[in-house]
């Protein structure tokens, strides 16, 4: 799990370009939007499509992620559990 | 005022705007299931006109035989043909000028260029094309604002006529469905599965559809006659947000304020919403009625009949709303049911008969791009213009910068110099060389970056405080590629079907105006937005849309010039103009 959290921040960076941050810079536990990353609606959509292209799994709905998006920590249990790559 | 004097709807509904309506009133609707089209991996629902009609209708046009026409130019042309036929004017004179809005042209030909030239997907080409198709001797205008590019080109055909620079404006509007659009919304997931539902509580998204619109305008000074007339037009942007709509409705507000303060609100028959079916769209437009106390008045939208059009869409809905008034008929909205906006608002659901003369058009778009005009059936409805005291204004540039992939230069002096004109870190360089702190930077594409940067250099040489709310200042670009360096981006993420991932992040930067909206954003700027593509750099045609600005809005400062980029060529010349006062009586 700890492994599939440090991947999950350097794809996380990498997609929604968040120059200037580092993996230790994002924890795992904080929330994901509001506060902190200052993340907006189109970064939540991109992380639809990270979630699809890097682990196979398809959300038909953005409301979900809303759940899944909670912190990195929740999104890789999610993908954990639902990974089909 | 601004007069029509022919007009053309070609959609999946018709080729004539009679026709359109006939079905309008049968409670017809374009929009169609498609499980498979466009080579797309999911099913749509779309409003689609169907190739061989188009073929049809285009083989019995008289033309230039040696052109190979595109999808979105023949649709064009064949709407073009009628309305000009109605209009009875000589469109090859030198005082029509023709205007364009579309968002996305002849984007499909990013996919496979088909043997066109190369420089076929810009859009000036496109209009260039339609306009000489016509035999028209000047170069078109091309709006491309997003979702309100329709009414942003009546908007720049008002002020064109009433300044007397030509009498006659030819606005086309059109947009066609492709791979790209339909994947860059459903990226969006702002795509409904079936048909849309405007206002409704259960909407879960829009359609998208294919349409050509055009109404040919005539000057006040023209003797035609005429059954309707646009009196007054605005654009504000909310500053907010580049695709989510205020939740205060402030640019709509604003544009709706700026539009009608003319106007008796109780005069108006009903207002022409935007009603795409998306959840926040929808809510927005039921603030902005509110705020304006017109929760009484009845609300509109035609995107259940025809789907989103895009470009068209200011266009022919504004052409449906004249006939409304002049057959006293207002429609319902299609596919609403159960009222489901977050603030109440008279949502027509059967055709509700009025005498009343005026209505008001909204639309609103990416980019925080908002637009209102105000339309009506009689000339007289408005306060007369004769002997009022016009005040022509001109231009005074108060500093100005330009940024190539050399060297960075403010008011004549070098900035800074790219020390590795190969490299591709040059407007990075320059973020960090000027300290700009705007984590947001980098999610840009390269169009936003270069114009953002020259944005910030212009309002600290002026020492204005990014801080400070400018609702009298107003951001116009202009540029050759559109969005074009971003629209080949977004291409990659679905060229290939083995890796098809449509990027909603890289998709919100394929329209030419985001620009305009990212400055907006940085510098809270909530006056007028607006993006022309031209073909190449033309101070004095820039200076005349700046002009127009400040005669015709409460604007005292616009930020903005020439922001391109393409094919790693940036090429930005950007300025701050104030206004010079020169009053004048018109006779």
């Amino acid at each position: 799990m700890e492994q599939l959290i440090e991947e999950l921040k350097k794809e996380i960076i990498e997609v929604l370009n968040l120059e200037e941050m580092t993996p230790a810079d994002i924890d795992e536990n904080a929330p994901l939007f509001g506060e902190g990353l200052g993340l907006d609606s189109i970064d939540a959509l991109e992380l639809i499509v990270l979630m699809e292209k890097n682990y196979g799994i398809k959300l038909q709905n953005a409301e979900q992620g809303k759940e899944i998006f909670k912190s990195v920590r929740v999104m890789a249990e999610y993908i954990q559990e639902h990974r089909t790559k | 005022m601004i007069k029509k004097i022919g007009d053309n709807i070609c959609s999946p509904l018709g080729f004539t705007t009679e026709e359109n309506w006939h079905n309008l009133c049968a409670g017809q609707s374009g929009l169609r299931c498609y499980e498979t089209g466009f080579d797309l991996p999911e099913p749509f629902c779309a409003a689609l006109i169907d190739d061989e009609v188009i073929e049809e209708n285009f083989s019995q046009l008289s033309k230039n035989q040696s052109i190979r026409y595109t999808k979105i130019e023949k649709l064009s042309i064949i709407s073009a043909t009628d309305a000009l036929q109605r209009a009875h004017i000589d469109a090859s004179a030198a005082d029509v000028i023709f205007i364009f809005s579309t968002t996305k042209g002849n984007v499909e030909l990013l996919q496979d260029l088909d043997g066109y030239e190369k420089t076929r997907p810009y859009l000036w080409r496109t209009a260039e094309l339609i306009a000489q198709h016509f035999g028209n001797p000047n170069p078109p205008i091309v709006v491309s604002n997003a979702c309100i590019s329709g009414c942003a080109a009546q908007i720049t055909a008002l002020r064109l006529l009433e300044s007397g620079r030509y009498r006659y404006a030819v606005v086309i509007g059109a947009d066609v469905l492709s791979k790209f659009v339909i994947s860059g919304f459903q990226s969006f997931k702002a795509l409904s599965p079936t048909q849309c539902q405007p206002f409704d509580a259960h909407r879960v998204g829009l359609n998208l559809g294919e349409a050509a619109a055009t109404i040919v305008y005539a000057g006040e000074a023209t003797s035609h006659a005429s059954d309707f007339w646009i009196s007054s037009g605005a654009l504000c942007n909310d500053a907010t947000h580049i695709s989510a709509p205020s939740r205060t409705a402030e640019g709509l507000v604003n544009a709706l304020q700026e539009a009608t303060k003319n106007i008796d609100l109780q005069e108006v028959a009903f207002i022409n919403a935007h009603g795409t079916a998306t959840r926040y769209n929808d809510d927005m437009e039921s603030v902005a009625v509110q705020r304006m106390g017109m929760t009484e008045t009845p609300v509109n939208s035609l995107k259940g009949y025809f789907g989103h059009t895009l470009g068209a869409a200011g266009v022919l809905e504004t052409i449906i709303s004249a006939k409304e008034l002049q057959e006293g008929k207002i429609l319902p909205t299609r596919g609403f049911c159960t009222a489901g906006t977050v603030a109440p608002m008279l949502v027509a659901t059967q055709p509700i008969p009025t005498d009343k003369s005026l209505f008001i058009k909204m639309i609103s778009g990416f980019g925080g791009s908002n637009a209102v005009i105000c339309g009506q059936i009689s000339d007289n409805t408005i306060r007369p213009t004769e002997n009022r005291q016009k005040t022509v204004e001109n231009c005074r540039i108060l500093t100005e910068i330009s940024i190539d992939n050399r060297q960075v230069v403010v008011d004549g002096e070098v900035l800074l110099k790219n020390s590795n004109p190969n490299s591709n870190s040059w407007l990075s360089d320059i973020y960090k060389h000027i300290g700009m702190e705007y984590p947001k930077f980098f999610k840009m594409d390269r169009l936003c970056k270069a114009g953002s940067l020259a944005a910030e250099l212009l309002m600290r040489k002026i020492g204005k405080s990014i801080e400070e709310v400018k609702r009298d200042w107003a951001v116009i670009c202009c540029n050759s590629a559109g969005s074009l360096d971003d629209d080949r981006t977004y291409q990659q993420t679905i060229q290939d079907a083995g890796n098809y991932f449509p990027s909603p992040s890289v998709f919100v930067y394929t329209l030419a105006n985001i620009v305009t909206g990212e400055i907006a954003i940085r510098h809270k700027i909530q006056g007028e937005s607006s993006c022309y593509v031209a073909p190449k750099y033309d101070k004095d045609a820039l200076t005349s849309i700046v002009a127009g600005v400040f005669e015709n809005t409460s604007t005292n400062y616009v930020i903005g010039g020439w922001v391109d980029y393409d094919d790693g060529r940036c090429d930005v010349r950007m300025s701050i103009f104030t206004k010079e006062k020169i009053n004048q009586k018109i006779l």
